[in-house]
């Protein structure tokens, strides 16, 4: 058996895509200058959310809207300490994870009565999110096995991914979010208030976040499950660093982490042992971590050789 | 300006502005109209709150007392947005440029011309910034990214931004501090023609009196918040500024001195050393200090003094060429190292380098004799009462004005401040001693006090090399002194054979200028 | 990511009584929104703190508390949950104290666990006075070195040690993971993972039976005390806060910064990989999978909270322990899932965090008014 199947690529595209739409967020609140490490909460509960509204509205639409509109309210709520109280921002994002671990099993048991995961109950079972196929596109070599069949999500990453690029690069609100977090004394003594870019980031950040929870929860499996934004949050942050900020680097980035979480799956198929293969994506991340800083010192040794 | 009896209309009007700050009054019922179509200087040492005031007028800050009238009308809400509004615009010292975004983008950011409504449209805004360049004979090109250019080039797009929204009173805070006199004299040569040709009002803080009196028409000199006059630039020149400015005349008594240099303590051959960027910025600079002399170093900031200092105290690495302190190799020692060789320093930026903000005076007194059996048992055990002793000995006799040892020295003012850091670092009894920048931003008292610290180590056989953007200084302090210029030693000179005039030359490396001494 | 002391306070102050009185407050109010949510969940909140009590301690009054509450096993359990928040504190301030974010010590934490295990294991037969000793060593070696990593990776290279060290503490588990579930097996039937159980000899003797505290908490309390005392009264401990303070400053100064800082990440780690040992060899006999409930990242919290103060943190420890141990304990009388006390952690957090934030703005205020008004008397003054 082939291991670089389609199949490999297609779970590829899985992994990668909550991953690549919590860096979308995370990629707004580090052009704003603030440093994210709650995505992981946000995630986590944007699942939560996602699920809960599915179950009891019966329709997984309703599910992702409200996740992400609780992602906007989270995302306020981390500006309002953040930027107007100024607190520390690591301190808070630690606390929202906290918050988000301890309030979702909390949940589970309070709303479900269920430990563990829920997946809907035997008379109401859970909706999730449909997979789109097109025979058109299901016949292009190569390629069409891996690009046909995927959740609705990863084509919506697909036009997000170049609509963040365009709204950074291309548009002045985009300039405004940067500038924000690379000078925000010309931002302000351009008569703009930079502390507004944060918020409108921070907000944006956790809409993001609570898609790519939605994702996670109804679109990969349809369940929710203790824990299962597993540290993607902080993945996530080290693809935005990877790709420093610019969302084509960035999604490149969760690609590479997909790959490598895909890949983690299939080697268990061969008998390796599964908690191996689970260090996998992990190391990778560190190595991507390493890659990036020293690339960034090479080529300032470069320039001055160079000259 | 032209010399006619016409009744300027004012423009700006402050009504007994008052700025209060936690324990600092920046601004103490200031009143003062300046008028349109001049250019009003602002003068005043560090600290007399003239950016304060400048920026009360720019919205940055909301006045605790007072009114301000901009064009006749009260200014009701204090926002930059306003400020711009009502047509004032401001270049500040620091850029506020965003150095990833291109000239256009900075020019026209927060009215960014746009296509479809949300896509910036950036042809527009690169034709737009061509016509203002055009139109106030300042060249730029537009799709150059700010990061790459020079920082001449960086201040006109400063200028051009404020121009660009339409602003007819320029306000200009210290805008040669990091300028070649060239670029100074373009400044200044466009400044009086936008004036002219366009009727604009140009505000101009400085400090440095000899460009008050090149370009201003009036000028106001505040001392510790306080406006103290408003002249007609004809009618004073640098002496009286001066004397207002500190409320005597201020006569620099030379110090009495005899030299007798003795041995070569500190000896650089041939330094090359570079900047952040990973230029040149120091280019093949030689020379030696002796015990019981300051060689002083001339320079205007920006020219390689900074890394050449840097490099010798081993915060900078060393390209190519020798440092020898006390016959010993510096080359690819630490600070530390070379501190045990037998070097001390006072460092150019004393909140960054000088000291821990965080901790109080007696910590930062300690650092470097913390391990030594004075303050210690065993060499690890710390002895709080011997630290303590030691600390308050030390703030007694350099008179340091703080509630106690344990104040954090983050809120020391700058005098204070410095004193702990030249506290801990003279009693360290070294014979080579790098000064930089000693008395940036000090009232008189504090500068007095230092320089006779200085000449008190001189005279005990120290070897001293000073550096320091204030020419009276350096010709008080040195016994030699050396010009740097664009990373090169430009002149070497003994100090009782050389005007200050001179130095200014030699600090410009300009040999083509003709008449040197016209410029003051 | 320090928290600093805000200028207001122009000394160094020994004991910063405005904070305490915030941090009391913040800890009110986020049991009474933890009562509020149990109330909003059909559950008693009276009960549940009750049963909270109960959990922690094992008495269910006064009286039984003031007469036998050491012979309970509740409460030797959150004595020596004490301990082990004391500890990784300690180890996460170690690591601040430098101006470096230890958040990997849970891996450090698990990875010392299970080698000192298999030295047990290896060694069994032996006498415990050779055996433990090295099963100290390895368990602070590997954790130490397994701390090193990031740290090295943040001097000299730069890299962000908090994602760094995330990364590595899910490597850390999942190799543990792998080793306890293949080659370090145990082959006990009555198991099923995890390494193989520990001879009584090698265990540490329990202080209150059926409960975990052992006398490994003498040696607990000893690290506890050396860590104070390098921190506060040596010069290494000087050149530590000074370091975290102003790099450049103690670099400039003639400080090792660099050798420093990586040892103050090496220290931490062994401690967290003592942790682990302790976790062993004095609770479980064995390693197994999720030995650590993270033990580490509650230490952490406690030392965020206390601003990394080494004091305050073995203060505080008692409380959260308390909070942890008892959590079991409501849920199990009072049916209120445990995960609450993770809940009024993160709210006190987030009290404490907009108590600072909304006295600054209103101190900011206040002085912005005192200021007019005394402006416009002046004015007054000078007009008549």
């Amino acid at each position: 058996m082939n291991i670089f199947s389609a199949g490999l690529f297609k779970q590829m595209l899985r992994s990668a895509t909550p991953v690549a739409l919590a860096a979308m967020g995370g990629l707004m609140t580090e052009h704003a200058g603030i440093m994210n490490i709650g995505m992981d909460g946000m995630i986590l509960i944007g699942a939560f959310v996602a699920v809960s509204f599915s179950y009891f509205t019966g329709s997984a639409a309703i599910g992702v809207l409200a996740a992400v509109l609780v992602g906007v309210l989270i995302g306020l709520f981390f500006a309002l300490f953040v930027v107007k109280f100024k607190s520390d921002e690591f301190i808070i994002g630690t606390a929202l994870n906290i918050l988000a671990g301890g309030a979702t099993v909390f949940l589970l048991r309070a709303i479900f009565n269920v430990k563990g995961t829920f997946q809907g109950t035997a008379d109401r079972p859970l909706s999730g999110l449909p997979l789109i196929n097109s025979s058109f596109i299901g016949n292009i070599p190569v390629i069409g096995g891996i690009i046909n069949g995927n959740s609705l999500f990863v084509y919506l990453t697909w036009l997000f991914v170049p609509l963040v690029w365009v709204f950074l690069y291309r548009t002045p609100y985009g300039f405004w979010i940067r500038a924000a977090g690379e000078n925000p004394g010309a931002l302000r003594t351009a008569g703009i208030s930079p502390e507004k870019m944060k918020w409108i980031s921070s907000i944006l950040c956790g809409a993001f976040c609570g898609f790519a929870g939605a994702h996670l929860s109804l679109g990969n499996v349809t369940m929710f499950s203790e824990g299962m934004s597993n540290n993607r949050g902080f993945i996530a942050f080290a693809c935005v660093i990877f790709g420093g900020a610019n969302p084509l680097k960035v999604y490149l980035a969760a690609l590479i982490f997909g790959f490598f979480d895909a890949l983690g799956y299939r080697l268990q198929e061969y008998r390796i042992s599964p908690y191996l293969t689970s260090m996998i994506p992990y190391v990778i991340t560190v190595v991507m971590m390493v890659y990036v800083v020293v690339r960034q010192q090479r080529r300032r040794i470069a320039q001055k050789a160079g000259e | 300006m032209n010399g006619g009896i016409v009744l300027q209309e004012t423009v700006v009007k402050f009504d007994h502005i008052t700025m209060k700050f936690p324990g600092v009054l920046a601004n103490d019922d200031i009143c003062l109209d300046i008028k349109k179509g001049e250019i009003f200087a602002l003068v005043g040492e560090n600290g007399a709150g003239k950016s304060t005031l400048m920026n009360v007028l720019y919205g940055i800050y909301e006045p605790t007392g007072g009114t301000v009238y901009v064009k006749g009308k009260k200014v009701t809400s204090f926002s930059p947005r306003n400020a711009i509004d009502m047509g004032i615009g401001m270049v500040h010292q620091h850029f506020m440029l965003v150095p990833s975004f291109t000239v256009a983008q900075n020019i026209v950011l927060s009215q960014e011309p746009r296509k479809i409504g949300v896509l910036f449209d950036s042809q527009k805004a690169e034709a737009a910034v061509r016509n203002l360049s055009n139109e106030f004979g300042l060249k730029v090109d537009p799709s150059a990214v700010v990061r790459e250019l020079s920082v001449g080039l960086q201040q006109r797009v400063e200028i051009l931004k404020a121009l660009y929204r339409g602003s007819d009173i320029l306000i200009l805070d210290e805008p040669t501090a990091i300028l070649t006199p060239q670029e100074t004299d373009e400044l200044f040569a466009m400044l009086k023609k936008i004036v002219r040709e366009k009727g604009m009002t140009v505000i101009i803080i400085t400090h440095k009196l000899y460009e008050v009196m090149a370009i201003s028409d009036r000028v106001g000199v505040m001392r510790q918040g306080r406006l103290m006059g408003v002249e007609e630039t004809k009618n004073v020149n640098e002496r009286i500024l001066a004397s207002m400015m500190v409320g005597r005349e201020v006569i620099h008594n030379p110090f009495t001195r005899t030299y007798q240099p003795g041995k070569v303590a500190i000896s650089v051959k041939d330094l090359v050393v570079n900047d952040n960027r990973g230029l040149k910025a120091v280019k093949g600079v030689s020379f030696e200090v002796r015990g019981g002399e300051v060689l002083g170093i001339a320079a205007i900031e920006g020219n390689g003094q900074s890394e050449l200092l840097e490099a010798i105290t081993g915060l900078r690495k060393i390209v190519s060429g020798d440092v020898m302190i006390m016959d010993n190799s510096i080359k690819g020692k630490t600070p530390g190292e070379i501190r045990r060789m037998g070097l001390a320093h006072i460092p150019e930026d004393r909140i960054a380098t000088g000291v821990s903000s965080q901790a109080d005076i007696a910590d930062n007194l300690l650092v470097g004799k913390h391990k030594s059996q004075e303050f210690t048992r065993f060499g690890f055990h710390m002895r709080k009462s011997a630290v303590t002793k030691y600390a308050q000995d030390i703030f007694k006799r350099y008179d340091i004005r703080a509630a106690g040892i344990n104040t954090r020295v983050g809120i020391l003012s700058g005098g204070n401040m410095q004193k702990v850091v030249i506290a801990r670092e003279f009693s360290f009894e070294t014979p080579v001693l790098i000064i930089s920048q000693p008395t940036r931003g000090l009232d008189i008292g504090a500068i007095e006090f230092i320089h006779s610290h200085i000449m008190e180590k001189r005279n005990k056989g120290c070897a001293i090399l000073l550096c320091s953007a204030d020419l009276d200084e350096v010709l008080r302090l040195s016994d030699r002194i050396i010009t740097i210029y664009e990373g090169k030693i430009t002149g070497e000179f003994m100090a009782d054979e050389i005007t200050r005039e001179q130095i200014g030359y030699y600090m410009t490396g300009d040999r083509s200028r003709e008449d040197v001494n016209d410029a003051v | 990511m320090l928290s600093e002391k805000k200028g207001k306070t122009q000394k160094t102050k020994i004991i910063d009584w405005s904070y305490l009185f915030s941090l009391f407050l913040s800890i009110v109010l986020a049991l009474l929104v933890g009562a509020l949510i149990m109330a909003a969940t059909g559950h008693n909140p009276g009960k549940a703190y009750l049963a909270l009590a109960q959990g922690a301690t094992g008495c269910s009054s006064i009286g039984e508390f003031f007469t036998s509450v050491f012979t309970k096993r509740q409460f030797g359990n959150t004595l020596e949950y004490t301990m082990v928040l004391t500890l990784t504190g300690l180890a996460c301030v170690l690591g601040a104290r430098v101006g470096i974010f230890n958040v990997g010590g849970e891996g450090q934490l698990y990875l010392g666990a299970i080698c000192s295990a298999q030295v047990g294991v290896i060694l069994s037969g032996m006498s415990p006075w050779l055996v433990i000793p090295c099963a100290v060593l390895v368990a602070m070696a590997v954790g130490g070195f397994y701390a090193w990593i990031p740290g090295v990776l943040k001097v000299k290279l730069k890299v962000n040690e908090v994602i760094t060290t995330i990364m590595l503490n899910s490597v850390a588990i999942y190799f543990c993971s792998f080793l306890s579930n293949g080659p370090w097996q145990t082959t006990e039937s009555t198991r099923r993972g995890g390494t193989q159980t520990l001879a009584g000899e090698l265990r540490f003797p329990r202080l209150i039976q059926g409960s975990s505290l052992s006398t490994a908490i003498i040696g607990s309390a000893v690290v506890a005390l050396l860590v104070w005392y390098v921190l506060s009264k040596t010069t290494t401990g000087y050149e530590m806060k000074l370091i975290g303070q102003n790099s450049r400053f103690s670099f400039f100064s003639g400080l090792k910064v660099d050798t420093i800082t990586i040892w103050a990440m090496v220290v931490s780690g062994a401690i967290c990989g003592l942790v682990g040992m302790f976790e062993v060899y004095g609770v479980k006999g064995s390693y197994q999978d999720g030995i650590s409930n993270d033990f580490y990242f509650d230490g952490l919290l406690v030392a965020m909270i206390m601003r990394y103060n080494p004091v305050g943190i073995m203060l505080m420890s008692i409380f959260f322990a308390f909070l942890k141990v008892g959590a079991t304990g409501m849920e199990l009388i009072a049916g209120v899932p445990g995960e609450l006390y993770r809940i009024i952690q993160a709210i006190v957090i987030f009290f404490m965090a907009a108590e600072k934030g909304i006295s600054g703005l209103v101190k900011a205020n206040v002085e912005k008014s005192r200021a007019k008004r005394e402006a416009k008397q002046r004015l007054k003054e000078e007009t008549v």
